[in-house]
């Protein structure tokens, strides 16, 4: 079945200062990189890793939200979709922002060290899972997956753009349906690796839960901050309205307490039955200026986007829903932060270093969005459910 | 085959009713006689009730050692049966809360029933932890009281926060329900001919007269009450999963256990849910309002909160074992290949492997085969919190004090009593209000709403 070409759309191009500006971005960003790979190898590997999770939140995010509008059903986020498709082709860059950490994995993991596992009969016995080659084989298994399912469902969403045949949409429907058991699997997994492993003694069952509720709070800021500054430049014409921006703010908040809800139930429990195989990771987040973090964290990732969305006139206006957003995207990076970093020092530290990574993955985020928007229709505008997608009222 | 034309809305009330015979189709049955077949199924669920009551009746007389309880294993059937009926209670307020704040259209059709539902299987629900006290009698400590004898209260324990997430729970779902209501018992009021019932309904309808300052204030009021039982139908499993999950029993100390507890519950809420919406959209002749497509909805949310309970069972198990806790790692070979393997194979195949055939279309739609589904979800799930339960503690740290759980008649008749309380209840409830919230419906019918844009 066919749907007629709905609206007329004229897509604007990009301003090219935008390009110049995340040239600059990555050219500072991979500069100060560089520096810190030969001042400080080990700190530089940590902060990678940072910067790899966070890309990786994006990426993967935005793909899960996309699957989810196609096996929901939902009409709202139609006319929106195509910015988590063009912040999907992260995932890609994601994969080869992880190359120089494969290079210094000895300095990351612990259960590298040959003499450390056999020393200790728990990694020993760990070590069929946590081991070189087998962690390789996830990453190359995961990132390729990954892809395939980018590649397709965003393959297909784009030919619909010319013949707006339903077919594609049915498609998608089924590729997303499979594709969101494998993500569940595939970034628990990845949360494992490259977070929870870091500790390897550590263990904890919600970890892929905490983890996945952040990637769909930075895929739902990043795709926030993108729509609405391109609303308020008028690329998106007058087709969105409030109730467009409520229903993006609606989700963010429902996820900021999705969050809260995971990393309290994850405290709590750890707190309560008070064993050390699994205090001491909390209590190393609890020393060494650690604690302010700790607490920071609760304030900067609960807190603050709590009150800020409450209201319902914050989700509707754009300008306060974007401040919200660009909030919500930082969190993200200081919850990162704060899982990452203390197993690499036992004292809190920021420097020069991790001003670096941040500004990177800014800039690299911002190219691929630039060059990713020259070859996609901002509208999908041959998906059946445009029209009731610009239509929708609250 | 043919295909859903995804550009155009699917109307949520099949044909396009006139409204009237909304109110007809759904008043009918109440204001009818009994029939026959009521009779029958009162009667049934009567005598389970009373299985129930003579097993209460012969634990209270000679005490709790009735039961099938003993060292080690002194949670039994009563607490497994506890967490069944508050996971059946979930569904609930999932479809009237959540799914309202989600602007889910079709909730309305099977809200209400489902509502009701949740306030009987807490009732069920809320029996076991009073009569596992073995002192019922005493149970009015489990309250608040003036404390001149220090005696109270143990607020680290979450045994008492059960007390107030459960209370607090069906107090806002009761008042969820009746808000509700409130249009339904107007119109109810305004045709019935017999006096009593005018006399009941005008006083439970609280003088509403269809007003649209009424309205306004009505639907306000409806959207606070769902954002409040939103974050508490969370809260009330996830304080029945802390009950173990604190302690340090293997199997039962484990992180991921509060949204896994949530989505279990949401699990077998929803196919209870089910099986009992088959039955009165059939016997209301009702399939109109409920339709196939709220059915395969339901199926749908099934499919998805089963995957996510086998993720759970996936992550404790690969999580024992990365651990390197050997208790942790036994408790888990233990179950799968111990003395209870049977109850945790019965789990995993009802949870996990069935639900996978709602993958295809045809068994989705299709009213036996789901009905068949359904029933096992539910009987996966008892065994899921019997599993937690028994298989925990019949083998914990020491060997020589391990022991092996078998329930006593007393405990499957309380059990079959809670049923038969359930379902009194039900048969009560369809036969005195709306199965189906006359107003919601109405609203969602075909043209009954305003047009936006467009050209009309």
């Amino acid at each position: 079945m066919k749907t007629p070409l709905q609206i007329e759309f004229q897509q604007k191009a990009l301003p090219t200062r935008l390009t110049s500006l995340a040239w600059v971005m990555i050219g500072a960003g991979a500069a100060l990189a560089v520096a810190a790979w030969y001042v400080d190898g080990p700190r530089a590997a940590f902060n990678n890793v940072v910067m790899f999770m966070m890309l990786a939140s994006i990426g993967i995010g935005s793909l899960f939200l996309i699957s989810l509008e196609y096996v929901a059903g939902a009409v709202w986020s139609t006319p929106m979709r195509r910015v988590s498709e063009i912040l999907a082709f992260i995932i890609p860059v994601t994969g080869v922002a992880a190359l120089p950490m494969f290079l210094n994995l000895h300095d990351l993991f612990h259960w590298t060290h040959a003499e450390a596992v056999e020393a200790d009969a728990i990694l020993k016995g760990k070590s069929p899972y946590l081991n070189v080659t087998f962690f390789g084989i996830r990453f190359v298994a995961t990132f390729a997956i990954w892809y395939l399912f980018y590649h397709f469902i965003t393959r297909n969403s784009r030919k619909q753009d010319s013949t707006g045949d339903q077919l594609f949409t049915r498609r998608n429907i089924r590729l997303s349906a499979i594709f969101i058991p494998v993500f569940a699997v595939t970034v628990t997994f990845l949360a494992i690796d490259w977070i929870m492993s870091l500790e390897p003694h550590w263990f904890s069952t919600i970890f892929g839960v905490y983890y996945f509720s952040g990637t769909m709070l930075a895929a739902l800021a990043a795709a926030t901050i993108a729509i609405i500054l391109l609303h308020e430049n008028g690329y998106f014409g007058t087709l969105l309205r409030r109730d467009h921006f409520y229903s993006l703010g609606a989700l963010m908040f429902a996820f900021v307490n999705f969050w809260a809800y995971i990393a309290f139930s994850q405290y709590l429990l750890i707190w309560y039955a008070n064993l050390p195989e699994e205090t001491f990771w909390m209590t190393r987040r609890w020393e060494g200026g650690w604690e302010f973090l700790s607490l920071a964290l609760i304030v900067v990732h609960f807190v603050v986007p709590y009150v800020g969305l409450l209201a319902q006139e914050a989700k509707m206006n754009p300008r306060r829903l974007k401040i919200m957003a660009i909030w919500i995207l930082f969190a993200h990076f200081i919850d990162l932060y704060w899982l990452v970093m203390p197993t690499h020092h036992e004292s809190f530290f920021f420097g020069w270093m991790e001003v670096g990574f941040p500004l990177l993955s800014v800039g690299i985020v911002l190219l691929v969005f630039i060059l990713r928007y020259r070859k996609t229709s901002l509208i999908p505008t041959g998906d059946p459910k445009l029209k009731r997608g610009l239509d929708f009222r609250l | 085959m043919s295909f859903v034309d995804y550009s155009v809305e699917p109307p949520v009330v099949e044909g396009k009713p006139p409204l009237s015979s909304i109110d007809d189709a759904i008043i009918k049955p109440i204001d009818a006689k009994p029939t026959k077949a009521w009779f029958v199924a009162i009667a049934v669920s009567g005598t389970m009730l009373l299985i129930g009551a003579a097993s209460l009746a012969v634990t209270f007389i000679f005490g709790v050692g009735m039961w099938g309880v003993n060292q080690p294993v002194g949670w039994g059937f009563d607490i497994v049966n506890f967490v069944f009926w508050v996971g059946i209670g979930h569904a609930g307020t999932l479809i009237s809360a959540i799914l309202f704040l989600l602007r889910q259209r079709w909730r309305t059709g099977i809200a209400r029933f489902a509502e009701a539902m949740t306030i009987f299987a807490v009732m069920c629900a809320g029996l076991f932890p009073l009569i596992h006290t073995g002192r019922p009698w005493l149970d009015g400590y489990l309250m608040p009281y003036p404390n001149q004898h220090g005696l109270w209260i143990n607020f680290t324990s979450p045994l008492v926060w059960d007390v107030f997430a459960v209370s607090t729970y069906f107090t806002v779902s009761a008042i969820f329900w009746y808000v509700g209501l409130i249009p339904d018992f107007a119109t109810l009021r305004d045709r019935t001919v017999s006096r009593i019932k005018k006399i009941v309904y005008s006083i439970l309808s609280l003088g509403w007269r269809h007003s649209n300052r009424h309205w306004q204030h009505y639907e306000m009021a409806y959207l606070i009450l769902a954002g409040f039982a939103t974050p508490l139908v969370l809260s009330v499993h996830t304080i029945v999963s802390f009950d173990f999950a604190v302690s340090i029993i293997p199997g039962w100390h484990t992180t991921i256990f509060p949204p896994y507890f949530v989505a279990g519950a949401v699990f077998s809420g929803f196919a209870m849910v089910q099986n009992m919406l088959i039955g009165i959209r059939k016997i209301y002749a009702i399939e109109h309002i409920i339709t196939i497509d709220h059915l395969e909805k339901m199926n749908k949310i099934m499919i998805t909160t089963g995957m996510m309970v086998g993720y759970a069972y996936g992550m404790e198990f690969f999580i024992a074992w990365y651990s390197g806790n050997s208790a942790e790692t036994f408790v888990f070979f233990n179950r799968a290949l111990g003395p209870y393997a049977w109850a945790y194979w019965t789990m995993v195949i009802c949870n996990v492997v069935f639900p996978q055939l709602f993958w295809f279309k045809k068994i989705r739609r299709s009213i036996p085969a789901m009905f068949v589904i359904g029933v096992l979800v539910n009987v996966g799930m008892w065994f899921e919190r019997f599993v937690i339960v028994v298989t925990s503690l019949s083998r914990d740290y020491l060997p020589s004090s391990w022991g092996f759980y078998v329930p006593s008649i007393y405990d499957i008749g309380i059990l079959i009593g809670s049923f038969g309380l359930f379902f009194t209840l039900l048969l009560l409830f369809v036969k005195s209000m709306p199965v189906v919230s006359i107003s919601e419906v109405k609203g969602v019918v075909e043209g009954a709403q305003p047009s936006h844009g467009g050209s009309h």
